[in-house]
This record gives C-alpha cells, sequence and structure tokens, in this order.
C-alpha cells in the first residue's frame, strides 16, 4: 500500500504542480466559454451598414409601403444609437431602446445596425438583361439586392402573390426578413379591408397570452413552501451542456497527461526500474489514484470557483447543490475509466503518434453524448436518454447532463447506471493493467490487435 | 556464505521464440560477476527474471535466498542501460522518490553522500533534462544504489563516459563491493569486464557459454591457439594436418588447433615447409574469446566452458 501511496503522490504532483497544470486551469473556462462571451461581445457592438435595394414595382402600390416602413426603421435605430451614445450602459427596459426590439406600428422588429435604402426602379417590366444587370452591381457591391414585385400584386390570387428577392445571401437575409413581414402586413390589411372587417379590431382580438414557465415548488423540512420561479430557455438548454462540457474537459485533463506519463516511462526505460520496485498492479493503481486525485482537484477547483462566482451574482438558485455528490461520483468513475484505457493504449505503443490511431475509438466513445446531447436535454427520460446513460462508456456524461436539466430522474436508473460503470471501470482497469504488465516491456512495433486482445485476456 | 543468486535450470520463451534456455547460474555473495554476450542473446531478460520483472517458464530463481514470485524485491537495485530517468524532475526529488519505492524513507543522508560521492554536490536542484549524459549516468547509479540494496545490477554502467566519469564511476563501484553488495555487471566494455569482474558468464543465443573467473576462461580458450611468425609471411603454406582455424594478424598467424597436445607435431610440419622465427601458445583476450563465440558464422552453440579460479 505504501508503494502505490508512493506512485499515486508522485504522479499527483507530477500532474498537479506544474506551470501547466495553472494554465490549462485558467485556460479551460476560458476557452469553454470565450465563445459565448466572444459573442455576446460581438452582438452588442453596433456594426453599421448600408443595405441598398432596387426595387422593381410597375404598379407603384408596394413600393411607397415599403420606404415608408424602412424609413421609420431608419429613425428608430438612428434614435437607439444616439440614446447608446448617451447611455453607454443603459438598461434593457430602457424606453429609448425599446423601439430597437420592436416597433409600435406592429411592423417587425428593426435590424440594429442596418439603414435600408429603396430606390424604385423606371423599367415597367423585368427581364433577363435587367436581372444580369442588377445582379452585376450586387456583385459589385453598388447595391445589396434587388427585388421583383409582379404587375397588380394586390388583386392576384393569394397563391400567386409571390415578390422575388435577390441577394447573395438572400435565403438568410434580415432585409428579405423585413421586407416579408410588411408585405403580408400590408396585404392582410387590404384582404380585412375588402372584406368589411376592421384591421384594429383584428389586432386587438389577435393579442397573445403568455403561458409562463415555471420551475417547480419545493417544500422545506421545516414544511416551509418556496416561491416557484420563471424559469428561462437559455439556462435549461445550456446549463446542462456546460456541465457535461465540463466533466469532459475533466476527464480530457487526466487522461491525456496519463497517455504522456506512460509513454514517457517505456521510452525513457523507466519502466524497468519501476517495475523492479514494485509490481505492475502496484505500479498502476498508483498512477491512477495519482490522477484521480489530480483530476479531483481539478473539480473542486472548479467547483468551489462556480458557488464562489454564483453567491457574488445571486445565482445559488441555479446550482443544484443536492446532485453535487451524484456529479463527484460520475467525475470520479469517468476520470477512472477513462484514464485506464488511455494508460493501456499508452503501454501498447512507443510514440505519441502511434497512440492517435488506437485512441480513435476510445475519443469517439468519449465524445458520443457531444453528438447526441440536445435530444437528451430536449428528453431527459426519454428511451434515447435512459439507454444512452445506461452505456457505460457514456454513462458518466450522459447522467450528469441529464441531472443538470433539473429534470428528476428515476433513482434506479441512477443506482443502475452507476453499478454497471462501476462494474465496468473494474473490468477496464483489469484489462488495462495486463496490456500495462506487458506493454510497458513491449518496444519495437505496435501490437497487433489480436496481440493486444491476448495480453488483455491473459496478461 | 550462500550464493546471492542461484539459477537452476531457467528456461524463458517467448511466443515460439526461447530467450533462454535451461541456464544454471550461481553468483557469489559480494562478487563482481560481468555478464557479458551479444545484443539479443537473452541477457536481458536473464537480468529481468533476476529483477522479478519477468517470471521463468521453468526452472527456479532464487534472489538472496527468496525464490522469485510476484513481489519486487526492495533488496535489489537497478541501473538500466542508459535513460531510466524522469526529465522533468528534479535531481533529489528523483532520488527520494527511487529510494521510497524501495522501502527507504529516510534516505537525504544518503542522497548527499552519494553526490559528493560523485562530485555532484550542488545537482540537488537541477532538473534531469538540464544534466550531461555524464551527470546524468551517475544520478542514474544512484538512483540504483540509493536504497541500500544488497544486490546491484548495472546494465551498461559505462556506456557513453568519457575516461573521467569511468574513473568515478568505477570507484563507485569498488565501494559498493567494499561494503558487502553484490554485483552483477553487463557490458560490452572486454576491457573493463576483465578489470572490475571476479566472475564472467557468458550467454549465447539463451544458453550460457562462458561461466568461470577470467583467469580460468583464458586458460581454457588458451589451450587450442598459437601465434606463429614465419620469415617470410607472405609465401603461402600447405594445409598441415591438426589445424582448425588460421588468421593473419599483421606478420603473424594464428593457428587455433584441435588438440594442444599436438602443437610439437604441428611446429614440426611447419618447420619443414616454411622457416618458422616465432613460435607461441597465447591467452586470448576476453575481447577474443567474445568475438569466437560470437562472431556470425559462429554455429553450432560452442560448448561450455565451466572453470572456476
Amino acid at each position: 500500500m505504501r508503494k502505490i501511496l508512493t506512485i499515486a503522490v508522485r504522479e499527483y504532483k507530477a500532474m498537479v504542480a506544474t506551470k501547466a497544470f495553472l494554465i490549462s486551469v485558467i485556460m479551460m473556462p476560458i476557452l469553454m466559454f470565450g465563445s459565448i462571451l466572444t459573442v455576446n461581445l460581438v452582438k452588442n457592438v453596433a456594426e453599421i451598414k448600408e443595405r441598398k435595394i432596387a426595387i422593381l414595382d410597375p404598379d407603384g402600390k408596394i413600393f411607397p409601403i415599403l420606404e415608408a416602413s424602412a424609413n421609420a426603421r431608419n429613425e428608430q435605430l438612428k434614435a437607439s444609437l444616439k440614446v447608446e451614445e448617451k447611455q453607454p450602459n443603459a438598461d434593457e427596459k430602457s424606453p429609448a431602446t425599446k423601439p430597437a426590439l420592436k416597433s409600435d406600428d406592429g411592423l417587425p422588429s428593426a435590424v440594429k445596425g442596418e439603414y435600408l435604402y429603396l430606390n424604385r426602379l423606371e423599367a415597367t417590366e423585368s427581364n433577363d438583361e435587367l436581372r444580369a444587370d442588377l445582379s452585376d452591381k450586387v456583385r459589385s457591391g453598388e447595391l445589396y439586392g434587388f427585388v421583383e414585385i409582379p404587375v397588380g400584386l394586390i388583386d392576384l390570387p393569394p397563391a400567386e402573390q409571390k415578390i422575388l428577392f435577390y441577394s447573395q445571401d438572400s435565403s438568410i437575409s434580415e432585409s428579405r426578413a423585413w421586407m416579408t413581414a410588411v408585405v403580408n402586413e400590408f396585404l392582410k390589411y387590404q384582404r380585412l379591408t375588402a372584406a368589411g372587417i376592421d384591421p384594429l379590431l383584428v389586432a386587438k382580438a389577435s393579442l397573445p397570452v403568455t403561458v409562463s414557465g415555471m420551475g417547480l415548488v419545493t417544500r422545506s423540512s421545516g414544511g416551509s413552501i418556496s416561491e416557484a420561479k420563471e424559469k428561462n430557455p437559455l439556462t435549461d438548454i445550456f446549463l446542462p451542456m456546460g456541465a457535461m462540457m465540463f466533466m469532459f474537459l475533466v476527464i480530457f485533463m487526466a487522461s491525456q497527461p496519463m497517455l504522456e506519463s506512460v509513454l514517457e516511462e517505456k521510452s525513457q526505460r523507466i519502466a524497468e526500474v519501476l517495475l523492479g520496485s514494485a509490481n505492475p498492479f502496484q505500479l498502476m493503481l498508483g498512477k491512477l489514484l495519482g490522477t484521480v486525485g489530480g483530476s479531483m482537484t481539478i473539480f473542486l477547483i472548479y467547483l468551489a470557483g462556480g458557488i464562489f462566482f454564483a453567491r457574488n451574482r445571486g445565482l445559488m438558485d441555479n446550482i443544484p447543490m443536492e446532485l453535487i455528490p451524484w456529479f463527484f461520483v460520475f467525475q470520479l468513475l469517468g476520470v477512472l475509466f477513462y484514464a485506464s484505457l488511455f494508460m493501456a493504449v499508452g503501454a501498447s505503443v512507443s510514440q505519441l503518434k502511434e497512440a492517435s490511431a488506437m485512441l480513435m475509438p476510445v475519443w469517439m466513445l468519449l465524445m458520443l453524448p457531444i453528438f447526441i446531447w440536445l435530444p437528451i436535454v430536449q428528453d431527459p427520460n426519454g428511451s434515447l436518454a435512459r439507454w444512452i446513460s445506461l452505456f457505460p462508456p457514456a454513462t458518466s456524461t450522459t447522467m450528469v447532463l441529464r441531472l443538470a436539466t433539473g429534470v428528476s430522474i428515476p433513482l434506479w436508473e441512477l443506482v443502475l447506471g452507476t453499478i454497471l460503470l462501476l462494474v465496468s471501470t473494474a473490468v477496464v482497469v483489469v484489462v488495462a493493467g495486463r496490456i500495462f504488465r506487458v506493454g510497458m516491456l513491449w518496444q519495437g512495433k505496435v501490437p497487433r490487435f489480436s496481440e493486444l486482445l491476448r495480453w488483455a485476456l491473459t496478461g | 556464505m550462500p550464493n546471492a543468486i542461484e539459477l537452476r535450470g531457467v528456461t524463458k520463451r517467448f511466443g515460439t521464440q526461447t530467450a533462454v534456455n535451461r541456464l544454471d547460474l550461481q553468483v557469489p555473495t559480494g562478487s563482481i560477476y560481468g555478464f557479458i554476450g551479444p545484443n539479443g542473446s537473452g541477457k536481458t531478460t536473464t537480468l529481468r527474471m533476476i529483477l522479478r520483472i519477468f517470471q521463468p517458464d521453468s526452472g527456479q530463481v532464487i534472489v538472496l535466498g527468496r525464490e522469485a514470485g510476484q513481489v519486487a524485491d526492495d533488496r535489489l537495485g537497478y541501473l538500466p542501460e542508459e535513460r531510466g530517468l524522469y526529465k522533468r524532475m528534479r535531481v533529489r526529488d528523483l532520488l527520494t522518490y527511487y529510494s521510497r519505492l524501495k522501502g527507504h524513507y529516510d534516505c537525504q543522508s544518503d542522497i548527499d553522500d552519494w553526490l559528493r560521492f560523485l562530485q555532484a554536490d550542488s545537482w540537488g536542484n537541477k532538473k534531469i533534462e538540464a544534466l550531461s549524459k555524464g551527470m546524468a549516468q551517475k544520478i542514474q547509479f544512484v538512483a540504483a544504489v540509493i536504497a541500500r540494496p544488497q544486490l546491484v545490477i548495472l546494465d551498461e554502467p559505462f556506456s557513453g563516459l568519457d575516461p573521467v566519469n569511468m574513473e568515478t564511476l568505477r570507484d563507485a563501484v569498488l565501494r559498493l563491493r567494499e561494503r558487502g553488495t553484490t554485483i552483477i555487471f553487463s557490458t560490452h566494455d572486454m576491457d573493463m569486464a576483465e578489470e572490475m569482474c571476479d566472475t564472467i558468464f557468458m550467454i549465447f543465443r539463451g544458453n550460457k557459454v562462458l561461466d568461470g573467473s577470467l583467469e580460468a576462461i583464458q586458460n581454457q580458450y588458451a589451450a587450442d591457439l598459437v601465434r606463429v611468425g614465419f620469415a617470410n609471411p607472405d609465401e603461402t603454406f600447405p594445409e598441415i594436418q591438426g589445424i582448425n582455424d588460421c588468421r593473419r594478424i599483421d606478420r603473424y598467424f594464428e593457428f587455433r588447433l584441435a588438440d594442444l597436445r599436438q602443437s610439437s607435431r604441428v611446429l614440426q610440419q611447419l618447420a619443414e615447409v616454411r622457416q618458422v622465427v616465432h613460435y607461441e601458445i597465447i591467452r586470448p583476450s576476453l575481447h577474443d574469446i567474445f568475438v569466437r563465440i560470437a562472431r556470425p558464422e559462429a554455429s553450432p552453440i560452442p560448448e561450455l566452458v565451466n572453470s572456476s579460479s
């Protein structure tokens, strides 16, 4: 036992007491949340674009509507930018910034940062020559796009009322979306009026009712009942994903150094010295123990950091404290499972590049939940979620993903998942130990799969 | 005094290949025992069985009075050929780790003592990767002996060292012997083996081919070798009965005789056809004996020359 502990302490120090560890502990959240932060920062930067759009409207009936709406939208944008200049930290609820989100005239929300300049074409009918000329102007940047409105649009049967919007990004164009809404709103108004129905009455009758998504109410041991809180759809989706990614990264941060450590011991012939002092089982167990200790240190650092952050920001309600023991168990078993696999691979090869091919299936297993996280989060107690979380290589990350949604998971599933993972981890540790014992002294070519299988079965 | 190591009919196979074949060996306690043999002859496999890294397929490996089992023996120290050190560890941390791994916890004064002896007092805080090859070799030696082992296995300890470092390490090995440590010393440096070893053991293609004191081995191999000088060495001479092998070295010819008792008759025959100016029965060096046994055309495996001093 003392030998195992001696080896474990060295492994732990080699993993934790390094600059690389400190850097990776700092870098991990930056990498993880950096992209989200960047998107938010970019979103808040007002990038002013000018969109010049040519409109072919032979009747001239739609163009004035579009032009008026575009002007109103431009004014709103101008006003909101002025307000932002004056109040850079203005509250979102400020009435001055509100128009940027929803205009009062029922027209669609203004697209921040886009001034629209519409220009009606003189031509009375469209043809290929005209389309080609206008397309060239779009390509050269003179125009953003052009629009063809058919003659007598208002009087056409609804099925034939079709406007063509040409631009380089027309399928995803915000301007096209804006135009669609404006034209449809106008046509609806026309149709209601023609039918003798007051459009304002219809608008009033169509006012939507909000159905708020609430969290469940809990009763404390003292009998007091806490108030339900409105749920945030973004938190419901991204908190579980964040928890799963965190677990994935901790497993990665533990497994990769394990691979490198085994490779170093093998290539530098340290293994021979170690195996002259401790048997392979002691050596392997010591290494695993040290690695698990290192990864749990990362886990605890981030847990403490997360709680500190949540407490300072008043977000403690979002941290499911009662689930932390489960997170801990699954994190620990996940690290043990994958570190053993990485160790076996490290013992089987002589160089890092040889390890890449052998690690491919291990990576696939580890990343499986990342490919299917969304359907699992959308239905945490569905068949897919249940069966994937009972598949041992995916149990740790998937169970955490499910738990983090806040949906109650049947206890038997948690217990069964833990048992299956425990048993599989034990099997993996034993098999990895056998491969490790033979592989550590194996030099030269990479062993064939049949050889690996023989090592795994007989040691 | 009992033997430090006893191997009795030890065989080790890897798949269909027999790495070590029915090997018998007795290493007396307190001796320096030289292990020689060409690459791939079964030397390392034998050492690993002594170290309990490998288990024999058959036979007995008794080390320091205990038959080898699954448990590593803390009374053994091992210096592998080159490397064997964690590059990113500091010297003192590494030596402390290796010592503790052998169950020797109170090791700081031993570390100081050995570093001082090897003129490496100031290296304690250096990282291994910052050491030169010679320096690393010395640290590797200390790592092998720091836990005060009763038996030390040194695999090519002098490989790549300059003469000064070689001398220092040689003194360290002799210091160990003075303390009663048994030393197994594997080397390709035949001069060093001749100089330091009490007993030489040679393994070839998994079989023991030499085992005894240097003098006894040389005497055995001297039994068939004569050096002859002719007045005109460039002249050819006819085939002479009783000579198995012949090679020319400068102005002399070395003849391996079928039987040294026929030496006079061979000399007589040579004198009949040529003018002999020099005739000497020679003692071969360990290098010569090694080459004779292990040269590529050597086949089959020579018979064991087992002599005691």
